[in-house]
């Protein structure tokens, strides 16, 4: 039962306020009654008291629809704890508003030069903008930046939060108009990238993507041949759990540049998984969606075909630290089954198989889906890793590989060449002996972590078993005659590196070195 | 890398400029060679040495053991993140460095 206040309640019309209340309200024994307070301007103490001997009478009450005014002075008298007190939504249109992003469950629109509304197409659009809030602030507390909603507005049917976001503009704006800016723009964005991927999220805050991928290839067994079926479903099950975070839809027009801040935005997909689920949704926005259609990336993004698979190919190589396109092409791969998975699934849904265009979609996804999963064994994959031939020809590529990311972590001169030295020890030790007399790979692998900063550098072979640990140390105090010419490499390696490991593992020589910086 | 050299009479002066390494000691091993046998006073300058690694090392030390032979080998002008290498390895110790 709904009762409508007007205007104002004060000591002049109390008591006839009551009277017209009681009145509508009898014959609704039992219902909870509403109290909606949407063209109320105010209410005095003798108003207030009025609500009070209502309360009593009912204790289900609630009151709706609060402006601000009115609200205060319920907050203030302390009415807000007394019962269920709902502000009113203050009306959004985002008619002739500029889109400036668009997401799974909503669209964003500027709709002043300081503000921006996210629209949730969603029914269940309240409690969407609660969980988006949720996980934004998580977010932010952990270290990612992104914006926070101060306002929940009506948009026509639905509702939208409001964000300050000032001067920004996205990532995919300035594709689109300053190409120039492209290596810029790859650099930044596989920053944030990395910084999403190493921010570790506390047990059960965020979902699982994994399971939601899990969802997705149960759903295509029907749809795909037996084998393939059951070994897309064995791939994601073979992914391990990860509690680090994953945007799930991280592409160009949800990074923002506001003044010369980078700011990360639509962050209800947030979850926690392994990258290669964020890789697959990535190759989706820039590749995925328009292969069949090219001119479709450019309704999304503004940017055409061409910058989309360019921009999505530089912050692949940027963020697995390799140039090598082999190894670049493979991750693309291990992503690009997910993703096709993603689309084909949704294309069904979506009624796809009922349209030429989508039956011409759904047949291009699932031939290319086929053919991935015919070569792949593995959806992992490690980045800042450099695989090639174990000669000391490839000294200095290797070195210059370990290097870059010494440098980019702001290592000292100093601890840099002794990493070097490090370096050198084992990469030439494996090339010497690991596969002699014949020839293979070695896999380097560079990983600089944590806070205080560590460094872990991981070499990889698949020859003969050889601990190079085992070795007894030289003599370093004796005089130059007495002393052997050789043998000081490993040595020289242990005192250097803080952490020195050696293990044999499924036919590979693991030696992992550790440096604290 | 790049090797300076100047010789007079029986002193000789090598400057190395960049990495001495794997792939760079054995030049210097055949420098050593073409000039050692004509030397008493060997001087290695590595203020333009920007890494050495074991395979360096192992050069300097049969530089050395030729050298105390017939004559004399220091190091000059050695930056901080080399002598760090010869402190570790106990070549501190053995080689004379200025």
């Amino acid at each position: 039962m709904t009762v409508n206040l007007k205007g104002r309640i004060d000591s002049n019309n109390a008591a006839q306020v009551e009277k017209d209340i009681l009145t509508e309200l009898q014959g609704s024994s039992g219902q909870p009654v509403i109290l909606d307070a949407a063209d109320l301007q105010y209410i005095s103490s003798a108003g207030l008291r009025v609500i009070l001997r209502l309360k009593k009478a009912h204790p289900e009450l609630r009151i709706i629809n609060v402006n601000s005014e009115v609200y205060e002075i319920l907050d203030m008298t302390g009415f807000t704890e007394m019962m269920p007190v709902e502000k009113a939504y203050r009306v959004v249109s985002v008619e002739g508003c500029e889109e400036i992003g668009r997401g799974a469950n909503g669209t964003i629109y500027r709709i002043d030069q300081d503000n921006v509304v996210k629209v949730y197409n969603n029914a269940d659009a309240l409690a969407g903008i609660q969980h988006e809030r949720e996980v934004a602030k998580l977010a932010l507390v952990l270290g990612i930046p992104t914006a926070i909603s101060y306002d929940v507005v009506k948009v026509g049917d639905s509702y939208g939060s409001v964000f300050e976001l000032l001067n920004a503009r996205s990532f995919s704006k300035i594709l689109a108009n300053e190409p120039e800016k492209m290596d810029w723009c790859v650099q930044e964005y596989v920053k944030m990238l990395k910084t999403i991927h190493g921010t570790l999220v506390p047990a059960g805050k965020l979902p699982d993507m994994k399971e939601t991928v899990l969802g997705w290839a149960r759903f295509m067994q029907g749809y795909l041949p037996e084998a393939a079926g059951r070994k897309l479903l064995a791939l994601v099950e073979a992914v391990p759990h990860d509690d680090h975070m994953i945007h799930g839809d991280y592409h160009t027009k949800n990074l923002e540049l506001q003044n010369d801040e980078v700011l990360l935005i639509d962050m209800d997909t947030l979850a926690v998984g392994h990258p290669i689920f964020e890789l697959a949704s990535m190759f989706n926005s820039f590749v995925g969606y328009s292969e069949l259609d090219h001119s479709v990336i450019r309704k999304f993004q503004g940017f055409d075909f061409e910058t989309g698979s360019s921009f999505w190919h530089k912050s692949l190589a940027a963020y697995l630290g390799t140039n090598n396109q082999r190894k670049i092409k493979e991750v693309e791969n291990k992503a690009r089954i997910i993703g096709y998975t993603r689309l084909i699934r949704r294309s069904i849904r979506r009624k796809g198989l009922e349209s030429e265009t989508g039956r011409a979609e759904i047949a291009l996804w699932t031939e290319e889906l086929l053919a991935l999963l015919a070569q792949t064994d593995t959806l992992l994959f490690h980045a800042n890793e450099l695989e090639l031939e174990a000669v000391t020809e490839n000294l200095q590529e290797v070195q210059t590989f370990v290097e870059d990311h010494l440098e980019a972590s702001g290592c000292s001169m100093k601890a840099q060449m002794q990493i070097g030295v490090a370096v050198e020890e084992i990469f030439v030790n494996i090339a010497n002996y690991a596969y002699h007399p014949d020839k293979g790979n070695a896999t380097v692998r560079v990983e600089v972590s944590g806070d205080p900063v560590c460094v872990t550098i991981t070499f990889v072979d698949h020859g003969v078993p050889y601990d190079p640990l085992a070795k007894d140390d030289p003599d370093v105090t004796l005089s130059a005659d007495d002393r052997e010419i050789g043998g000081l490499g490993i040595f020289m390696t242990k005192r250097i590196m803080d952490d020195v490991a050696y293990e044999y593992k499924d036919g590979q020589n693991i030696l992992t070195l550790k440096k604290n910086l | 890398m790049e090797i300076t050299k100047s010789i007079q009479d029986q002193s000789a002066t090598l400057g190395l400029v960049g990495r001495l390494d794997t792939i760079t000691a054995p030049r210097l091993e055949e420098e050593l060679k073409e000039i050692l046998s004509n030397v008493t006073e060997l001087v290695l300058d590595f203020e333009k040495l920007e890494f050495i690694s074991s395979a360096g090392l192992r050069v300097l030390l049969s530089a050395q053991k030729v050298m105390s032979r017939q004559g004399s080998m220091r190091l000059i002008h050695v930056n901080e993140a080399v002598m760090e290498i010869f402190e570790v390895t106990g070549f501190s110790d053995i080689l004379t460095i200025q």
